[in-house]
């Protein structure tokens, strides 16, 4: 076992004022690592004492703040000699801003405590968040504070100054004016800035032989190449599933990660409250190869290989052509055979039929791996329904900027013919996720001149003759436009750290400039410095929306000649064994791949962490003859890759689901030696390749999993009816419980005052794990680490369990279930305590008295729930100044050898208590304390307040006949509800 | 050796002696304090050397523990308590017996106990003390452990008088406390013989130290005698107690498979089992070791093996009965949790537990297995090994499966769990061979009042208690000695 101490630490811990930590340089060591492309056991897991000694060390999942409550500091305390306006020490201020993410943007309200920001939440304002955010997000912050960050430009690895880079940009600059930009290609990623936007014109302007390309591994790109089809004009598609009764997604994660999941989910949400909707629930057909988050929350979910998606969308729109007399033109003619088995064909009837009683309220959703020909079908079949303009909305596309893989191999080829010499990437890692085919590391290094501007130093970078550190989003100004066009500022909430410049300001420095972020995004928004800019453009900077930036509903005019055309051109899809490539539940397209909440936040379904699998169905695997873990050996055109694999329920049979975004050979600690490289295996031209053949013998792995076990063992922890059973007994849960005689041995506490409880509507719950994420931002929860996650000591204060349930393994229907502690009114953990850490309060929190406790562990074995988190090594270690700053000082950092669980964010309830005192109140009102888990919710499930506030919103979702808790046998009274989920499946299918 | 054979007819009325061969006063004091007083034999000294290389191995593996955490064992959240609490339990099962033994069959005047009472007594203190170690350092904070005692102090904070824990803390450490004083009462008359017999000035000042200024004079035999019997009668309550509130632990919890009523019971007979296991490990090898065999006699060894199947068999009993009430009782989680131990993923320890403690020592119904030493040497062992299961069945298999089945996990030692649980048998070895070397190993006192010689008797020289067929001590009554 490796057991160096990674020799990084001394340089990142030198500073104690953050401000100056951007003059340290990079260890010799760190820089040594980065040609390492390949390094020992990058294949398999992450073993070893080496790592988790890293692990210590990782930035901001941990914290060191904790001891100084119980050691004076050492440092000169000085208080400020000026204070900066609106600081009060120890109050935090929240400013709105917003992130470039899943093709859209996310408005965001940012916590920030004496000028560091601690928290995300979602900008209520803002269409895309609506107060909420998805667990990605949630992880961002994070990256800023992660002490891998880049720290200064490099060329070729020797860190440069700003200094040197900006007069070697204009250099360059002018050389390339001078050639009108021939030979310049610059490739950005999924960005949607406008001042970008207007800079990379001004660019245009100056050089117009400059190519500018878009591209990142996974995007919508091929759903707006369908509108191109389908229309002849390339907008975004908006989906509102709030008003859709009937949605059909085709190999689609749109409640997880395709399109905008959080507003996405949140419409879905809405259109299935059983006590609002009635009859009315909407219902979800799921057909998909991988088994999704959305697949979890199907009604009907039929598994069926990624490659026969098309022809089931073939079948389906004919079907409704012809069944249906839906008027889809010259494309029902055109339509290829789907080759679909009796099984499917039976669900196409069905589901045709209920879009057909629908139209207007249904929506068809494929996905974004699915080829372009494939949207574009599934854009007509949505006009012809008159799905679209209602539930389904195209307005105008960011840009026309050529994007995709053929874009980037356009660039590749360019390189390698030598019409491209020098190349600029904005973001983005290149060398790492583009398709095999593309070969793009390859012509990066050929290339003459290549500039990559990066927060971290990855693969791209490692190949690229300057690298440049980029501001985090949270660092420089910029502007975004969600897919609707709303467009937010992002406005920084603290300085750069390590003096990195964000895109706009590279290209200015290019174009000879050095104007500033900020000058840059007025300059955007001042176009013609109308006297009223300076109060819209504080009012968009206070609300985190510019009003009014809307896009108007496009009208669209169907184009069926020319989808019939390029279906002519699609080719049948070949047998065997699929692969299909996805992006990571914890790296996403390997961006991620250093940040250890991601790492570890266990994915919706299989519950694994820090790395990926080939994940399969159980017919596949004993077809194959593999169980779990098992290192396959994945060959696709002669390219290997060597994945464990996984057997999960319910998953597509002949076909394996690959990820991209593991496996990073240039990255930082956390994500050195984590998962699998599958990119080698992907080309350009789908996200999934048939006729893959995989072979074993590779040895076996332990995968890194907190929930091995899928059946509810019959204990009822989620309870489920459907929609007809629930109209007729609406008190469905209350008929199903055993009655049993409970008595305490005690005289119970009355509850006067506050009484604070939780309800979750497993109904809304779609299983995202945003909650965990949240979670551990706001109560400083470490991480602990592959092998301590095997072990079950993973800190998690609130999981979300998943269960299987139904006939047969391979059919069976995921159930998710967060979990957190329960606050039991009878506290078996606080019974057993010995020395009284944990107690209750007159409010009914089961409150955690950390400096109390001496760590028996008594409480967690007595606890049911399993929630208590224990302090088995000392997680929050030697911690560097960077890290530190992501802690939230509101939260104690708990020190090894103590228990530690959920506190219903007992900080926020007292902010709230303390700010109601001021106000005068004598209550805390109603929606006054949002616990994390709460606030981050995409769909709302969770509800928190005061029980005895019969106006409450928790008080009337605890009342709902709904409603059962979670043990009551044992007569512990949980304050935690839980409302049973009700499932909306189509008659026609039982049993299909 | 025709003394030893005969011992193997056990008929009432006709007993042998408790002490075989000719014996008298002079002899016994010289053959227990003789091993005190002689050289240190060969043997002990690498025996000890063993032991205290087995010692440091604790103290390296509670060294690592400290400094890095409880993560050095292979605890987790779902299994909170493994191989620490398992040992625990097991340690003060062992210590058992040797109060059992001193105190119960005192206050029953078994006066078979006095040949081993001694040792027996030395066993549940050490046992105690290995035992000690590990509520002591499971705990997180191992620097505030002294919080689970009721220490006044300006905080005004008390322990939890709810928690079994801290029930446990009590009876653990007043059971320490009194077998420690009963051991140290009874010690007093044979510290002032090796005292009296000192050769060297430090010997007699450290022994006369000890011996607290005891004569030998009739006070001083009565004040004994009270305060010996006074202990014992304080002993006999905690043999029962002790362990009835360490599976309290257990019994108070909610967890299936824990919580049920049998515990106490069943707990003290598994002490009392196990211990006797212990103590017959020890004394063979001890008895062989220092050839106390006319001492500690077959009919002591064959005595003790009854009381082990007596025992094995209330344990076996117990398991069955655990199954039949979660059954009976219509709890889907403690069925769950019985058939799990049985049949989930740890059926192997399970197995192991039923098969060395309900099996193999219901062998000892046979006299030849009974009264052989090979055959009840090993018995004894594969009692201790199916004990130390027994705990882990109980604490490891009902924590890894209780009601969420989405907590569910499985448990693997650590080479620090093996390390720490292997080092308190160094500590045990340790503090034993230290009393064997420089305590007498065997009550001198009581033995005596065992001779014949302390019969008074008329025809003193033609008693023929050295004769097959006496009747010895069962023929007359025995006045204090």
């Amino acid at each position: 076992m490796k057991r160096a101490p990674y020799p990084l630490r001394e340089d990142l811990s030198g500073k104690s004022y953050w401000r100056s930590l951007g003059e340290l340089e990079g260890s010799a060591e760190f820089q040594e690592s980065l040609p390492a492309e390949f390094p020992e056991g990058a294949a398999e897991p992450p073993t070893g004492v080496a790592r988790r000694q890293f692990l210590t060390i990782m930035g901001a999942s941990m914290a060191l703040a904790g001891l100084t409550a119980c050691r004076r500091p050492e440092e000169k305390i000085v208080p400020y000699a000026r204070a900066p306006e609106e600081v009060i020490p120890g109050k935090p201020l929240y400013f709105a801003t917003a992130l470039a993410m899943h093709g859209t943007a996310i408005g965001l309200v940012v916590e920030s405590h004496e000028g560091r920001p601690t928290k995300l939440e979602g900008n209520p304002k803002h269409p895309d968040s609506r107060g909420a955010t998805t667990h990605f997000v949630q992880a961002t912050m994070l990256d800023m504070y992660d002490p891998d960050r880049s720290e200064s430009p490099r060329e070729r690895g020797t860190p440069r100054p700003w200094e040197d880079v900006s007069s070697y940009l204009r250099t360059l600059g002018d050389k390339l004016k001078v050639k009108r930009g021939k030979g310049l290609a610059i490739i950005t990623d999924e960005q949607r800035s406008p001042t970008l936007a207007r800079v990379l014109g001004e660019l245009k302007a100056a050089m117009p032989d400059a190519k500018i390309v878009r591209y990142e591994a996974f995007s919508r790109v091929n759903v707006r190449r369908g509108t191109q089809l389908a229309f002849g004009k390339t907008y975004e598609t908006v989906l509102d599933v709030a008003k859709a009764r009937v949605v059909v997604a085709l190999d689609s994660d749109f409640l997880f990660n395709e399109g905008s999941p959080v507003k996405q989910a949140r419409g879905f949400a809405e259109g299935r409250q059983p006590e609002q909707t009635k009859s009315a629930m909407s219902r979800l057909y799921v057909i998909e190869s991988g088994h999704s988050v959305t697949g979890g929350n199907a009604d009907n979910r039929l598994r069926l290989q990624s490659r026969k998606i098309g022809g089931f969308v073939f079948e389906l729109a004919r079907e409704l052509g012809v069944a249906h007399k839906l008027d889809l033109g010259e494309l029902l003619a055109a339509l290829p055979p789907g080759e679909l088995d009796p099984r499917a064909q039976k669900w196409v009837k069905a589901i045709a039929k209920d879009l057909a009683a629908h139209k207007g309220r249904g929506i068809v959703v494929a996905g974004d791996l699915q080829p372009a020909e494939v949207h574009a079908v599934v854009h007509l079949v949505n006009l012809a329904l008159t799905n679209t303009g209602n539930t389904v909305r195209h307005v105008a596309a960011f840009d026309e900027t050529p994007e995709g893989p053929a874009a980037l191999m356009d660039v590749a080829k360019g390189v390698r013919d030598k019409s491209i010499d020098t190349l600029l990437i904005l973001g983005g890692n290149p060398a790492y996720d583009a398709p095999a085919d593309a070969k793009f590391a390859e012509a990066l290094a050929e290339a003459a001149t290549s500039i990559h501007v990066s927060t971290h130093v990855n693969e791209t970078s490692a190949k690229a003759q300057w690298h440049l550190n980029r501001a985090h989003y949270l660092e420089g100004w910029s502007d975004v436009r969600a897919e609707d066009g709303s467009a937010s500022i992002v406005q920084p909430l603290i300085a750069p750290l390590f003096g990195g410049r964000t895109d706009a300001e590279v290209i200015d420095l290019l174009l000879g400039g050095n104007r500033r972020g900020y000058d840059l995004v007025r300059g955007t928004w001042n176009k013609d410095s109308a006297p009223t800019f300076e109060k819209a453009w504080r009012r968009a900077l206070h609300d985190g929306l510019w009003d009014g930036s809307t896009a108007p509903l496009e009208p669209v005019a169907a184009r069926p000649a020319d989808v019939a055309a390029a279906l002519k051109l699609r080719k049948p899809s070949a047998g065997g064994l699929e692969v299909t490539f996805r992006a990571d539940a914890h790296a996403y397209d390997g961006r991620f791949a250093n940040n250890g909440w991601l790492q570890e936040l266990p994915d919706s379904l299989a519950k694994m962490t820090w790395g990926n699998a080939a994940v399969l169905s159980q017919a596949t695997a004993k077809a194959l003859g593999v169980v779990d873990g098992e290192v396959l050996t994945i060959t696709v055109d002669g390219a290997q890759a060597h994945v464990p694999a996984l057997v999960m329920p319910g998953h597509a049979d002949e076909s394996i689901s690959l990820t991209i975004g593991q496996g990073r050979t240039v990255v930082g600690r956390v994500g050195k030696g984590v998962g699998v490289d599958c990119t080698q295996l992907r080309h350009s031209a789908a996200f999934h390749s048939a006729g893959a053949s995989v072979s074993k013998g590779a040895g076996k792995v332990a995968l890194a999993r907190t929930q091995e076990h899928y059946a509810m063992e019959g204990r009822g922890m989620v309870q489920e009816a459907e929609l007809g059973e629930y109209l007729k007994e609406p008190e469905f849960v209350e008929k199903r419980k055993e009655k049993l005689p409970l008595f305490s041995l005690w005289e119970e506490q009355k509850y006067e005052g506050h009484k604070w409880g939780m309800a979750i509507d497993l109904n809304a719950c779609i299983g995202c794990s945003a909650c965990t994420i949240a979670c551990q931002s706001e109560n400083n929860i470490p991480i602990v680490g592959p092998e301590n996650v095997i072990n079950s000591r993973e800190m998690h204060w609130i999981r979300v369990d998943r269960y299987f349930e139904g006939e047969g393994a391979e059919e069976a229907r995921a159930v998710t279930q967060p979990t957190l502690c329960n606050h039991c009114e009878m506290a078996p953990c606080e019974q057993v305590c010995p020395v009284g850490a944990t107690t209750h309060s007159p409010e009914g929190l089961n409150d955690m008295a950390y400096n109390r406790c001496v760590g028996t562990r008594y409480c967690a074995n007595n606890c049911p729930f399993k929630v208590r988190r224990y302090n088995f090594l000392d997680y929050h270690g030697d911690l560097p100044e960077i890290g530190k700053m992501a802690m939230n000082p509101d939260v104690t950092v708990r020190f090894r050898g103590v228990m530690e669980k959920c506190s219903f964010c007992v900080q926020r309830i007292n902010h709230a208590k303390i700010d109601a005192h001021r106000d005068g109140h004598e209550r805390i009102t109603d929606g006054a304390v949002v616990a994390a888990c709460q606030q981050v919710c995409p769909t709302q499930a969770i509800s928190f307040g005061d029980l005895n506030d019969g106006k409450s919103v928790v008080a009337k979702q605890a009342s709902n006949p709904r409603a059962y808790k979670l043990l009551e046998e044992l007569n512990i009274k949980p304050r935690v509800s839980y409302l049973a989920r009700i499932r909306n499946p189509n008659p026609e299918l039982v049993g299909a | 050796m025709s003394d030893l054979a005969m011992v193997q007819e056990d008929v009432p009325g006709k007993r042998v002696p408790l002490v075989l061969g000719k014996q008298d006063f002079h002899s016994v004091t010289e053959s227990v304090a003789g091993i005190v007083e002689g050289p240190t034999p060969h043997k002990w000294k690498l025996l000890f050397v063993l032991a205290l290389s087995i010692l440091l191995i604790l103290l390296g593996s509670l060294g690592r523990l400290v400094t890095k955490g409880i993560g050095v064992w292979g605890n987790n959240t779902t299994v909170g308590w493994a191989w620490d609490i398992t040992g625990f339990v097991f340690w003060i099962g062992i210590g058992h017996a040797g109060t059992l033994i001193s105190a119960i069959l005192f206050l029953f005047r078994q006066k078979w106990r006095t040949s081993i009472n001694r040792a027996a007594e030395a066993m549940t203190i050490f046992a105690v003390m290995s035992a000690g170690i590990y509520p002591l350092f499971h705990v997180g904070r191992v620097w505030f452990a002294y919080w689970l005692f009721p220490i006044p102090n300006q905080m005004g904070m008390w322990p939890n008088f709810k928690s079994p824990l801290f029930w446990d803390v009590c009876a653990v450490s007043t059971y320490a406390t009194v077998s420690i004083l009963f051991w140290y009462v009874g010690l007093v008359p044979d510290l002032a013989t090796l005292r009296d017999r000192a050769k060297t000035k430090t010997r007699q000042i450290v022994y006369g130290i000890f011996a607290l200024g005891w004569r030998g004079s009739h006070r001083h035999w009565l004040n004994y005698e009270r305060a010996y019997g006074i202990l014992a009668g304080l002993s006999a309550p905690l043999v029962l107690s002790v362990h009835t509130i360490v599976s309290f632990d257990f019994a108070v919890s909610i967890i299936p498979g824990w919580h049920t009523t049998i515990f106490p019971p069943y707990f003290v007979a598994g002490a009392i089992f196990s211990g006797f296991a212990m103590v017959m490990t020890l004394m063979i090898i001890a008895r062989k070791a220092f050839g106390l065999e006319r001492l500690i006699t077959m009919r002591h060894l064959e005595n003790m093996n009854k009381v082990i199947v007596a025992t094995g068999t209330m344990v076996g009993y117990a398991y069955a009965v655990e199954f039949f009430i979660a059954w009976y009782s219509g709890n889907p989680y403690e069925s769950f949790a019985l058939m799990n131990r049985a049949f989930g993923p740890y059926k192997w320890a399970y197995w192991t537990m039923v098969s060395c403690n309900v099996i193999f020592p219901q062998l000892f119904w046979f006299k030849k297995v009974r009264t052989s030493i090979p055959a009840m040497f090993v018995i004894s062992i594969i009692v201790n090994i199916g004990m130390w299961f027994e705990r882990f069945v109980i604490i490891v298999t009902s924590l890894s499966r209780d009601f969420l089945p989405s907590s569910w996990a499985y448990f693997r030692p650590t080479i620090f769990d093996i390390t720490t649980f292997f080092g308190t048998f160094g500590l045990f070895m340790t503090m034993f061979l230290l009393f064997l070397r420089f305590l007498p190993m065997v009550a001198i006192g009581e033995v005596k009042s065992v001779l014949p010689a302390a019969d008074a008797h008329p025809h003193h020289d033609d008693d023929g208690h050295d004769a097959p067929g006496s009747e010895g001590m069962s023929k007359e009554p025995v006045h204090a000695a």
